[in-house]
């Protein structure tokens, strides 16, 4: 009865092996860092969808789980499946050469999608890698602008009257690419405008995390409440939950118990917070634009085509040699409809 | 003299992670006095009730001499489920088309929700003979798979989910008379479990269940139905964590709740649990989740990095178990 059943199982998945690459379109294979990242998640579903509505390129895909171990796994398992284009949102940042030589010695055309450059010396390596990724910098530069229109147009910004930005910021993780930019360009485009800063609270590392969030800044309001005059946060839901402790705290009462709190994502929970007022500012990294952008690189090129910024034709979309820059888009109160976005639409 | 030497250093040993917290406080508190608030105790206290919550269900687990990986995936998909059931009428990506439920109705769920996961525990273990470790693990990435797939339902499409009807956060972020309501929800739960355990024939029952499972069969308990009464009254205390870590932060999504479970079963142990079953109390749970939320507070509080958290923590479990193991090598 057991082993009836073992032997059904494996029949089972046998049969679904040539399911998959019952066509003859050119397979690509995709390897997602987490499934569970909602950016992630919509990105994917918006390659899928494109994919599967145009039909000139297959997709298969793949989740590293946040782990390094398992995309080397998922990229084994892609060239064994016989790929012909392979994106890869990388976590291994330390062996982005090591996996462009490995690609080239496959014969696969390489995306990189929405993680760090390969080097110019990869690119001059192999003629059949790309990049698509977003400005990561624009993200920090865009929360850091936002609160420098804040700050010299409120002067009771200034809460303790000491002449500087005391900020808090919410940290995802000190090793991710993301935080480190975000960090450093948001508080880089306050002191270009000529104010000083100083950081409060030391290096608050919430994971990204909402409920973490609420708790860290609740205990540095407990401390530091009379000095606190901005929270920066490297995404929205830790912006968020320092919001629900700052409501807690006293803060968002009235007009004048505001106190600006910068996210990125613009996720849905996020944008309704900048409606509601809570939120100064929120940057977009268009999980579409990702998707979308990433399925046409590997059109034009299925078509003979060279992918130039003409070629691609996707706006807020740049293309420097065989790297594809996203723009961020930063949403406030008065561009709330450009954070709306449709991953069911599969027009590219 | 002797003898009294004697004493001083049992009561160390037995008390030396209060000892250490209460140096940790007074540590704090002197590089800003502003640490001794009822402010910073109401904040602790709050932070601390959803992980009591958890803690007192890895509590029935510890004391059967059962383990549960599956605790914080189980407060991540109840998160999940109270949550899609608090939300307002109006908000524009509503996870079910049903109309505005009262609160209870999301808490009620999220327990069920809890419940089953825990009776899908019990039963692996207790009927199919699963050792506990690997059938919680199991059903542990079950349901975290499950919480993916439901939150990716479109139209939620993965988003975190949000609009959640006023007077269900409430019930994690509002006051009566200045106490968080969470509290009221956490120090109830510590006297129902409490109570249970200590003044009724199932705790007794759960209690040599796990000091000897087999003697308590030749006894005439009911293995089977203890376990499975255990798992499952885990399972809904997840559960209810679960509706008020929704409650409390606004918002759910599929990364709630994780690690929480070791969490739990790091403040059992710290509080004087027995990995081995049979030994454990609600006083010394409460007062493990206190002191790891203390050293989480405190550390933000005076601005230093949460990886030291990490280390500080570590090292409390290590202190904690080598005391436990030194008293009962003493013993011997």
């Amino acid at each position: 009865m057991k082993k009836a059943l073992l032997f059904l199982l494996v029949v089972s998945m046998l049969a679904l092996v040539p399911a998959v690459f019952a066509d003859d379109a050119p397979v690509a294979g995709v390897i997602w860092y987490n499934f569970a990242d909602t950016f992630i998640q919509n990105a994917r579903q918006t390659l899928l969808n494109t994919a599967a509505a145009d039909g000139t390129i297959e997709i298969i895909d793949a989740d590293s789980m946040n782990d390094a171990a398992t995309q080397t796994n998922n990229l084994n398992n892609m060239y064994t499946n016989g790929v012909k284009y392979l994106v890869l949102n990388n976590i291994n940042t330390a062996g982005i050469s090591e996996i462009c030589e490995q690609g080239k010695e496959e014969g696969v055309t390489m995306i990189f999608a929405n993680t760090d450059s390969p080097s110019d010396e990869d690119f001059e390596n192999y003629e059949n890698l790309y990049l698509v990724t977003s400005r990561a910098e624009m993200s920090g530069t865009m929360m850091g602008k936002a609160v420098v229109d804040y700050w010299t147009s409120h002067p009771e910004a200034d809460r303790n009257g000491n002449g500087k930005l005391d900020y808090i910021m919410l940290l995802g993780f000190t090793w991710h690419y993301d935080t480190q930019v975000r960090a450093e360009y948001s508080v880089a485009a306050c002191e270009e405008a000529g104010i000083e800063t100083n950081r409060i609270g030391g290096e608050v590392i919430a994971e990204y995390n909402r409920g973490k969030a609420q708790e860290m800044v609740a205990a540095l309001l407990a401390n530091y409440g009379d000095d606190i005059d901005v929270v920066f946060a490297c995404n929205d839901d830790m912006a968020l939950g320092a919001i629900e402790a700052l409501k807690a705290g006293g803060f968002f009462q009235d007009e004048a118990s505001f106190i600006p709190v910068c996210g990125v994502d613009a996720t849905v929970v996020g944008c309704e917070a900048v409606e509601e007022g809570t939120m100064l500012v929120t940057a977009l990294n268009n999980p579409v634009k990702l998707g979308k952008a990433i399925y046409k690189v590997m059109w034009l090129l299925e078509n003979g085509q060279e992918v130039n910024t003409e070629t691609l034709d996707m706006e807020g979309v740049e293309v420097e040699g065989h790297r594809v820059w996203i723009n961020y888009v930063g949403i406030t109160k008065d561009n709330l409809e450009e954070a709306a976005y449709d991953i069911t639409d599969p027009t590219f | 003299m002797q003898t009294k030497k004697f004493n001083i250093k049992n009561i160390l040993s037995n008390y030396a992670l209060y000892f250490i917290m209460i140096l940790m406080v007074i540590v704090i508190g002197s590089m800003s006095p502003k640490f001794f608030s009822w402010r910073v105790l109401r904040d602790i206290l709050m932070q601390s009730s959803t992980r009591i919550i958890v803690a007192l269900g890895c509590l029935f687990i510890l004391i059967s001499g059962s383990a549960d990986l599956s605790g914080g995936r189980t407060v991540g998909l109840t998160a999940v489920i109270a949550g899609s059931l608090a939300q307002k009428a109006d908000y524009y990506i509503k996870f079910w088309n049903l109309p505005e439920l009262p609160p209870i109705v999301p808490i009620f769920a999220a327990v069920l929700v809890g419940l089953i996961v825990g009776l899908l525990n019990g039963f692996t273990v207790s009927k199919l003979k699963v050792p506990a470790f690997l059938a919680t693990l199991g059903w542990m990435m079950v349901v975290y798979g499950t919480n993916l797939l439901l939150c990716n339902k479109p139209p939620n499409n993965s988003q975190p989910l949000g609009g959640f009807l006023k007077n269900f956060t409430n019930l994690g972020s509002g006051n009566i008379a200045g106490i968080p309501i969470i509290v009221f929800f956490a120090l109830g739960m510590c006297i129902i479990v409490h109570v249970l355990l200590t003044k009724t024939t199932l705790g007794r029952e759960i209690f040599s269940v796990g000091s000897n499972a087999e003697a308590a069969r030749v006894s005439g308990i009911n293995v089977f139905k203890i376990q499975m009464i255990t798992f499952g009254l885990a399972g809904a205390c997840y559960g209810l964590a679960g509706a008020l870590e929704a409650a409390r932060t606004g918002s759910a999504n599929s990364s709630y709740g994780n690690g929480y479970e070791m969490d739990a079963i790091a403040s059992c142990i710290v509080g004087g649990c027995s990995m081995t079953g049979g030994v454990g109390s609600v006083i010394g749970v409460f007062l493990g989740v206190i002191i790891f939320n203390v050293i989480n507070y405190g550390l933000t509080f005076i601005g230093l990095s949460s990886y030291w958290q990490w280390v500080v923590k570590g090292l409390i479990i290590i202190i904690a178990v080598s005391i436990d193991m030194r008293k009962y090598s003493s013993n011997k």
